[in-house]
């Protein structure tokens, strides 16, 4: 499978959104705002500035501006920047749902993991969020002080895939 | 001509055993090779170095045993059957000296009678020290191969698999019971040992074309299946995980690409179990000789193989099986001259070949380690043929040690087949084709002498060890595996366990099923430590973290430290230094001008929300909620027995928003302890905490002139001690922490883990600029031990309470925090606890780790903990905890280290030994 190619993406901004008290009027104050749903736990939502990601209950990953996002949280909820501890590495080519299972626990294999879809999983020890791209791609959030090493995993892994 | 040979061709694959060159055919194991070459001597066995062929054609191989390939790739113990011939294969026979044919170990044979089952429990008596004595001839005498002592070069891999339906075993069962499941529209995996689909049908093809395989494995894969080749299910766990061991490379062979192996965990919604059967040998005098096969085996090697493993052949059997053997045999041109069948006439009767029936072998007898001669009772009298090959069979063995593995499964003794079958299961698994069920068999008849009849060919366990074993008193099946070792080893009685069930059952006077059985542990079959293991550490998942400022500490050729999964810059040495002269004018220059070093593994937790002072206040012993705006403070964190586990700082950044620090390694137990109390102690607060430990590299700069560094690299005033101001250095935002673990005053610089090395450059040009330095990890031990500050590891051991750390004056008096009521135990406040001392050297230098007693050969009163120096003035001096330590300054002891060999006598002390009024903290 040597069409895996695996890219240590720039760094962008990224937050985390959690919500600790009334979910459903912060996200009407956001259907409000932005025009879509909050995504549920293990999808993903695209707007043009930004992209949520819900790993958690009431825990997402934002990655871009926040601009707009403090009035719909408000009192409820509180963003806190997290971007310089992750690295986004992009898995591309076909063999990358392969590529994931190896020291994986994770079935990336399943047809439901489809695009849009996100997971938090571990990865060879590592704790790694995942966001499937598309059927050709796959940002994976990888622990800064953990990059090195697990592309140097990855590069490896993808070798011997079968 | 006699012995064993291949007509046609001799292949083209070149390899070597025991230094001969050979030749093999694509697709020969190394066993059929072997036998193609005419070698029918492999191997010795492991206790009597007794000559031994091949007997099996697969993973139950209890003889066959070679070492493969070289270096770090040498692979011991390796079945012949097992292993498939590659160019270049280097294959050594094992336990033998000088020769594999003239084996001075074989003298042992010879003194068969005086090593029985458990000889050496009663032989080797005395102490300790004479049975590493034995030890060393028995390890000499007896054994198997030699594990390489050079690293693997290769790789390890591991995977997850997910299905609906796992398959173990592509023979016809398996490949139609997958071809079912995957046209139903499930996710199937079908994994199969063997390098072929199928391979019964190769040896079988009268009951299938084996062409049905392929046609079979094509529709599978089409419609989406995964069919793995050359994987052994290992283990069955629970919830339907199994563990399959993947070869991508034979053993001894340079993998490919890189990896040799893959182990698989594999959850399945289903499992087949379609492992097929094991052919049982036959118990007689001298059945381990080479040329005596398994019946299945010999019919493999001449339909698979091409291999004609002898050329006049008896076979003896109890089933009809083995006439099939026999048919094999006479169409390869062997001569079968008698078909010795245990059972009644008219077994046999008209299958064409010389049958005798009620007839068993007696004996074999051999010239120049090969079969010559085999007699047999026969209706009562002994006859006699000159053969070089005997292929027995004793009934076949369903293989059931996955669905016992499965656990809560059972088994059903079927009598017509005189073996267990698969009965209930707990897990979703079923078993089927020869897995669940064997053809019936005639009796076995008793061996007439069974001090020479193997069962146990692996392991040389006789019926007469079995004997002995019930004459001295083992009753249990367990208790005789363990005396006379049968079971044991590479192929855990694959072979063997039927026969000695049989045999004990007999002893006891009970069916077999009465007479238990041993566990079916994993794995099904070896596998290599690499396996589990992986080559190194980052195979095995231990990953080493990096720290954001790598590269910029690399740059300056730092002596590295491991630190949990991190690694840290333990001294920066200059030319000709070595790493305590380097620590030491790096700490000298935090006392006298400033220094600098990498605090950004510091665990770090964002906590926000209107009950953020509320959770903190029930994560730390200390108080929280008072804290200002703008200030921090020292804090520690109890579990819940009351004892400290951590300790750091929290920071009041605004309202509602602090800051919370603990150490580098109890990060990952501190952010666990904070869910913990977030997510189920108190899941109704409005807070938000997030682990920020990446998120901010860190920063600390200490000394006397470090206010003036940072003067001159942010715009606002360097914070007072205990006080924070948001800043920027560099036009990089900066968070500035003024705490000091040094003793100096010292600030810490968090940034943006992305953006510090701009920060760190910056800092350091003003550090060196005023006759400063970076410092790595040794001088920092060297400054908080004099200072008296704690470590979570070594003062802070999980062992003492506030009150033996001297922290109790700083418990919150509310008394809400995690671990106040534990705390509240009259254990912990009984007299003569541990307690935090400092050691201050009388003579010598403190040893780390030292014991502290009041003379040698004294009982431990107290230990050390951490061990330096003072900084500046010289003089060795520690920390450690002591037996109501408090108590005791003053008091002189000797700190000792048998380890070490050596010791110290020193002064028991208060644990603070520079600025015991914090002074120089607020300069």
């Amino acid at each position: 499978m040597n069409d895996l190619a695996i890219t240590a993406l720039s760094a962008a901004p990224l937050h985390v959104l959690e919500i600790w008290s009334d979910p459903p009027g912060v996200a009407k104050r956001f259907a409000a705002t932005f025009g879509a749903e909050l995504p549920m736990l293990g999808s993903s939502l695209q707007l043009p500035s930004m992209q949520l990601v819900r790993y958690e209950p009431a825990v997402w990953l934002i990655e871009g501006e926040i601009g707009g996002l403090e009035p719909v949280i408000g009192l409820d909820g509180s963003l806190t920047p997290i971007g310089g501890g992750l690295v986004r590495v992009r898995l591309s080519g076909a063999g990358w749902r392969s590529l994931l299972m190896e020291g994986g626990v994770f079935d990336a294999e399943s047809k439901d993991f489809a695009t849009g879809c996100s997971a938090a999983t571990v990865i060879d020890h590592v704790n790694i969020r995942l966001l499937v791209e598309s059927d050709q791609a796959c940002l994976a959030y990888v622990p800064l002080s953990y990059a090195h090493d697990m592309i140097h995993f990855w590069t490896v892994a993808a070798e011997s895939l079968i | 001509m006699s012995g064993p040979r291949r007509s046609g061709e001799p292949g083209t694959i070149r390899f070597t055993f025991d230094g001969k060159p050979l030749l093999a055919r694509p697709g020969d194991t190394l066993a059929a090779a072997l036998l193609a070459n005419g070698i029918g001597l492999v191997a010795r066995s492991f206790k009597y170095h007794r000559p031994r062929g091949i007997m099996a054609a697969g993973v139950e191989e209890p003889n066959a045993l070679v070492t493969v390939g070289t270096a770090g790739r040498g692979e011991p113990n390796t079945r012949a059957t097992d292993l498939f011939v590659y160019d270049g294969m280097v294959a050594r026979s094992q336990n033998r000296w000088p020769s594999l044919s003239f084996d001075v170990g074989s003298i042992l044979g010879l003194a068969a009678k005086a090593l029985p089952a458990g000889f050496y429990y009663k032989t080797f008596f005395g102490s300790a020290k004479r049975w590493l004595l034995y030890e060393w001839f028995i390890r000499r005498a007896a054994g198997l191969g030699d594990a390489p002592t050079a690293a693997d070069p290769d790789r390890f891999a591991q995977r997850a698999g997910f299905c609906d339906v796992l398959v173990v075993g592509a023979g016809p069962a398996g490949l139609a019971a997958a071809l079912a499941a995957v046209e139903a529209g499930d996710r199937v995996i079908l994994v199969e040992q063997d390098s072929l689909l199928a391979p019964s049908l190769v040896r079988d093809p009268q009951e299938l074309d084996p062409a049905w395989a392929e046609a079979t494995a094509e529709r599978i894969r089409a419609l989406g299946g995964r069919i793995l080749l050359r994987t052994t299910a290992i283990g069955y766990w629970d919830d339907n995980l199994i563990t399959l061991s993947q070869r991508l490379a034979e053993p001894g062979e340079r993998p490919p690409a890189g990896t040799a192996q893959r182990l698989w965990h594999v959850r399945a919604k289903r499992v087949v179990l379609a492992t097929g059967a094991l052919e049982r040998p036959l118990a007689f005098a001298h059945n381990d000789r080479p040329g005596v096969m398994l019946s299945q085996a010999v019919r493999t090697y001449v339909r698979r193989f091409g291999v004609i493993p002898g050329q006049r052949a008896v076979v003896a059997t109890n089933n009809d099986d083995a006439y099939l053997t026999a048919a094999a045999l006479r169409d390869a041109g062997t001569e079968v001259v008698a078909v010795l069948d245990t059972r009644p006439a008219p077994a046999g009767a008209n299958s064409g070949f010389p049958v005798h029936n009620d007839a068993a072998p007696l004996a074999t007898k051999g010239a120049r380690h090969h079969l010559r001669e085999v007699s047999a009772r026969v209706a009562g009298k002994v006859v006699r043929w000159q053969v070089d090959l005997l292929a027995i069979s004793g009934g076949m063995t369903p293989v059931v040690h996955l669905h016992m593995q499965a656990g809560g499964a059972t088994l059903s003794w079927d009598e017509a087949s005189q073996a267990f079958l698969p009965s209930t299961a707990r897990q979703n698994v079923t078993s089927i084709g020869a897995a669940a069920g064997a053809d019936p068999v005639g009796p076995t008849l008793a061996a007439e002498d069974p001090a020479k009849s193997f069962i146990d060919f692996q392991n040389d366990v006789t019926l007469g060890d079995v004997d002995l074993a019930w004459a001295e008193g083992y009753r249990s099946v367990e208790h005789l595996k363990r005396y006379t070792t049968l079971g044991m080893a590479t192929d855990q009685g694959k072979t063997s366990n039927m026969a000695a069930l049989g045999r004990l059952a007999e002893k006891q006077g009970v069916a077999i099923p009465e007479a238990g059985l041993t566990t079916f542990r994993p794995p099904y079959t070896p596998v290599t430590m690499g396996l589990l293991a992986g080559r190194t550490e980052r195979d095995a998942g231990a990953h080493q973290r990096r720290l954001a400022l790598y590269q910029v500490h690399q740059a300056k050729g730092p002596i590295w430290q491991p630190l949990g999964y991190w690694k840290r810059p333990r001294a920066y040495p200059k030319s000709g230094e070595n790493l305590s002269q380097a620590a030491l004018r790096e700490a000298r220059a935090v006392r006298t001008a400033v220094g600098m070093t990498d605090v950004s593994t510091l665990a770090k937790f964002e906590v926000s929300g209107p009950d953020a002072a509320a959770l903190l206040e029930l994560i730390c012993a200390t108080t929280v909620a008072k804290l200002k705006v703008g200030r921090g403070r020292y804090t520690f964190m109890l579990r819940e027995d009351g004892l400290v586990f951590d300790d750091g700082t929290v920071w009041r950044l605004g309202v509602d928003r602090y800051l919370l620090t603990s150490s580098t390694g109890g990060a990952d137990r501190m952010a666990a302890h904070i869910s913990y109390v977030r997510q189920f102690l108190r899941p109704q607060f409005k807070v938000s905490a997030v682990n920020v430990q990446e998120h901010y590299a860190g920063i600390a700069i200490a000394g006397p002139k470090a206010t003036k560094v940072l003067a001159a690299l942010i715009d606002d005033d360097p914070p007072r001690h205990m006080s924070t101001v948001a800043a920027t250095i560099a036009r990089v935002p900066v968070l500035v922490l003024a705490a000091s673990y040094s003793g100096e005053r010292a600030f810490e610089v968090y940034v943006e883990a992305t953006k510090a090395e701009a920060v760190w450059n910056a800092c350091e040009a003003e550090v060196t600029s005023l006759g400063g330095c970076p410092y790595g990890m040794e001088a920092m031990e060297f400054l908080r031990i004099e200072k008296g500050h704690l470590v979570v590891g070594g003062e802070i051991d999980g062992r003492l309470t506030p009150h033996d750390l001297a922290l109790d004056k700083m418990l919150n008096k509310a008394g809400a925090y995690v671990g106040a009521q534990g705390l509240a135990r009259p254990a912990l406040t009984q007299p003569g606890r541990k307690q935090l001392v400092g050691l201050d050297a009388l003579s010598g230098t403190i040893p780390e780790g030292a014991m502290l007693v009041q003379a040698p050969g004294q009982p431990a009163e107290g230990h050390v903990t951490a061990a330096g120096l003072r900084v500046l003035d010289g003089g060795s001096i520690a920390l450690g905890q002591l037996d109501g330590g408090f108590a005791r300054h003053g008091e002189e002891l000797l700190a000792t280290s048998p380890t070490r060999r050596q010791s110290a006598r020193v002064r028991v002390v208060a644990p603070h030994f520079y600025d015991t009024l914090g002074e120089r903290y607020r300069e």
